[in-house]
């Protein structure tokens, strides 16, 4: 690793000899423009739930490799069928009569943070013959608040079928669809979110751009841990905050389009 | 390549350029145009002697603006030079008295090149068909517009071992993944080469995920979806279809290539039997470490994508993404199928020694016999786990995505 490093300090003193002039190259210098991002999210790996957010920043660049954005959105939010099997099938389970709420169920929903967004690298690629393509990469970081729900996955207040696993008022048993209104304990809450991104913007014509991220909203988790089953299937509140809940982390992939003013 | 050659010495000779001046240095043009670069001007002494603009406008080339132009109007060269065999620069514009001047600069070898007669073009093209994007006549019919850009290092011919420390599974759902790569990778042309590949993984184990399932509610992933992958060697090909240039800052400056790999190979496999337990023998307790069991050698296949960050001649970071498929059926743990496991059970039930079973060829009983001297655990105690395991035979087929960072040498 030294020798890579070496090698990298020391490329890095020819290219500036050999080919400085590409830094004077930037078709794009965004400082001192105003731009709005609106983009789209999917959740990289989902395991008890799944987001689809949709945001607009708008941000404000202070320097070509400087900005600080405001984003904004709301986060359509889904348990996943893994969570829903879980629910049915623990319903049935008589072996565990005390336990603990599962981690990281909570789902975001509106939510807005204001970060920097650090855009070091300046760069071009060749995609198609005569045209090439600008692009910048960037880190962002920064934290605002979100608004959560959580929805048990293990306490049913009024369980209508042990062997079906029904915890709601559906009509037909077989039929989840056919339920208005379930169960299961419900929780929501207002709290603190970070979030942290890496991506490439790639500018095209004058003042549009395309960009890919991969970003992380961090938030605190919280859940009960000793739940006594014969407690919360009477309606009563079980258990007691867990002590050290951890991190939440949503991790998604986002396309955005950009408009530079 | 030939075709832009010709045109380099075409147009050398008409403008009374020394032809050789058009193939010399070293450079390697590339498959494709990078980027419309004109004719360079002889550098700056100094190279920060850049004016910064008060504001900076975007989409205009803001080096050398005349501090008279309004925003949103085109540089002088783009808008207002006429076509010629040495159009003016997006990138490092020269002043207009020299971008008019006939004998000067001397055409450089990744220049690009515009071979029209201009007097019969003015009257059959458009003022629309003429403009200039970023110095190159790209809408002129008339014109044929070559760009040579340089490609500051060539791959054709070239071996690369290239390491990666950290290859880690971004993918874990029920499995965790992190190993070390290591690839080896002759480029048989610029843009093509032949990989051969090792990995292995000194960490793989069910996620956190699975194990709280298990804590809390009693489940779990199947077998087959939870099976987890030891090494794996494979054999394939790499394609680097893509490549630009990025600066950070304004100090550094690096070529990278986009690649996208795919092979196929095999790779061994093994299952989670029992996790880390503590084991209680008369009054003390001993950590007992996870237990895997050998589930077979399965086909992997591979595809992915990344970037080659080159710096100089013979260095280059890689990040890249592959996902390996393989398909996992848990039907043996150990060698050991359900037929096995049963007798072995029955045998731990009466006490019996396994030596005399009638077990299939390949049934390890041995990993299922004894205690271990260290912690005290009697391994006749994993059976059943094992006979969990194969039980229901369960097969999927399992994507491993992995991010890889690593770095490379050429020679």
């Amino acid at each position: 690793m030294i020798l890579a490093l070496t090698a990298l300090s020391a490329a890095g003193q020819q290219e500036q000899t050999l080919e400085g002039v590409v830094v004077r190259n930037r078709l794009y210098q965004p400082a001192g423009n105003l731009e709005l991002s609106p983009s789209v999210g999917v959740s990289m790996l989902t395991y008890l739930t799944a987001h689809y957010t949709l945001n607009l920043g708008v941000a404000y660049n202070l320097f070509d490799t400087f900005a600080v954005e405001g984003r904004a959105g709301y986060a359509f939010s889904r348990q996943t069928g893994l969570a829903r099997s879980i629910s049915e099938s623990f319903l049935n389970r008589d072996d565990k009569r005390i336990t603990d709420e599962l981690e990281d169920l909570w789902r975001m929903n509106l939510h807005g943070v204001v970060g920097l967004r650090w855009a070091p690298v300046y760069g071009k690629l060749s995609l198609m013959a005569e045209v090439p393509t600008h692009f910048q990469a960037y880190l962002w970081a920064g934290g605002g608040v979100g608004s959560f729900q959580r929805q048990s996955l293990i306490q049913c207040t009024n369980v209508v079928n042990r062997g079906l696993g029904v915890c709601d008022d559906r009509s037909d048993p077989l039929d989840r669809s056919t339920a208005t209104e379930n169960f299961w304990v419900k929780e929501s809450r207002v709290a603190p979110v970070l979030s942290a991104a890496v991506g490439f913007r790639f500018f095209a014509f004058e003042r549009h751009g395309v960009k890919f991220e991969l970003r992380d909203w961090v938030f605190r988790d919280a859940f009960r841990v000793a739940l006594s089953r014969d407690d919360w299937e009477a309606g009563r509140d079980t258990g007691t905050p867990a002590p050290s809940p951890g991190l939440t982390h949503l991790v998604q992939f986002d396309i955005g389009y950009t408009f530079l003013f | 390549m030939r075709t832009i050659l010709s045109f380099a010495v075409l147009l050398s000779t008409v403008a009374g350029a020394d032809p050789a001046l058009a193939q010399s240095g070293p450079t390697v043009p590339a498959p494709g145009a990078e980027t419309s670069i004109p004719p360079e001007v002889p550098p700056p002494v100094s190279p920060v002697a850049r004016p910064q603009p008060a504001q900076h406008e975007l989409g205009t080339a803001v080096p050398g603006e005349p501090p008279a132009a309004a925003p949103r109007v085109r540089a002088p060269q783009e808008e207002d030079a006429p076509v010629s065999e040495t159009p003016a620069s997006e990138e490092a514009p020269p002043p207009p008295s020299e971008a008019a001047a006939p004998a000067e600069p001397q055409p450089a070898a990744d220049a690009p090149l515009a071979v029209a007669d201009v007097d019969t073009e003015l009257r059959t093209t458009t003022p629309e068909q003429q403009r200039l994007v970023h110095g190159a006549p790209l809408y002129n019919p008339n014109v044929s517009v070559h760009i040579v850009q340089k490609k500051r290092f060539a791959d054709d011919g070239k071996h690369e071992f290239a390491l990666y420390p950290l290859a880690m599974q971004v993918n874990g759902k029920f499995t965790n993944h992190a190993g070390s790569a290591l690839h080896y990778t002759y480029h048989l042309q610029e843009n093509f080469a032949l990989q051969v590949s090792g990995l292995y993984n000194w960490h793989s184990n069910e996620s956190r995920f699975n194990l709280e399932l298990i804590d809390k509610v009693r489940e779990q992933a199947q077998a087959a979806s939870s099976l987890l992958l030891k090494w794996g060697a494979q054999a394939g090909v790499e394609v680097t279809p893509l490549y630009g240039k990025f600066a950070f800052y304004d100090d550094h400056l690096a070529q990278f290539s986009l690649i996208l790999s795919g092979g196929a190979g095999f790779g061994g496999t093994r299952h989670l039997i029992r996790p880390e337990v503590a084991n209680q023998v008369e009054g003390e307790t001993f950590t007992v470490p996870a237990r895997f069991g050998d589930t077979g050698t399965r086909f992997v296949g591979s595809v992915g994508g990344g970037l080659r960050v080159q710096f100089g001649d013979s260095y280059a970071v890689r990040l890249e993404v592959r996902d390996l498929v393989y398909t996992a059926r848990v039907d043996r743990v150990d060698g050991c199928n359900l037929a096995d496991f049963e007798m072995l059970e029955a045998a731990r039930a009466g006490n019996e020694p396994f030596a005399n079973l009638q077990l299939s060829g390949g049934c390890q009983f041995q990993k299922f016999d004894g205690v271990d001297p260290d912690t005290k655990k009697n391994y006749r105690e994993d059976i059943i786990l094992g006979r969990d395991l194969v039980a229901e035979p369960s097969s999927d087929v399992l994507n491993n995505v992995s991010f890889y960072a690593g770095f490379s040498i050429l020679f």
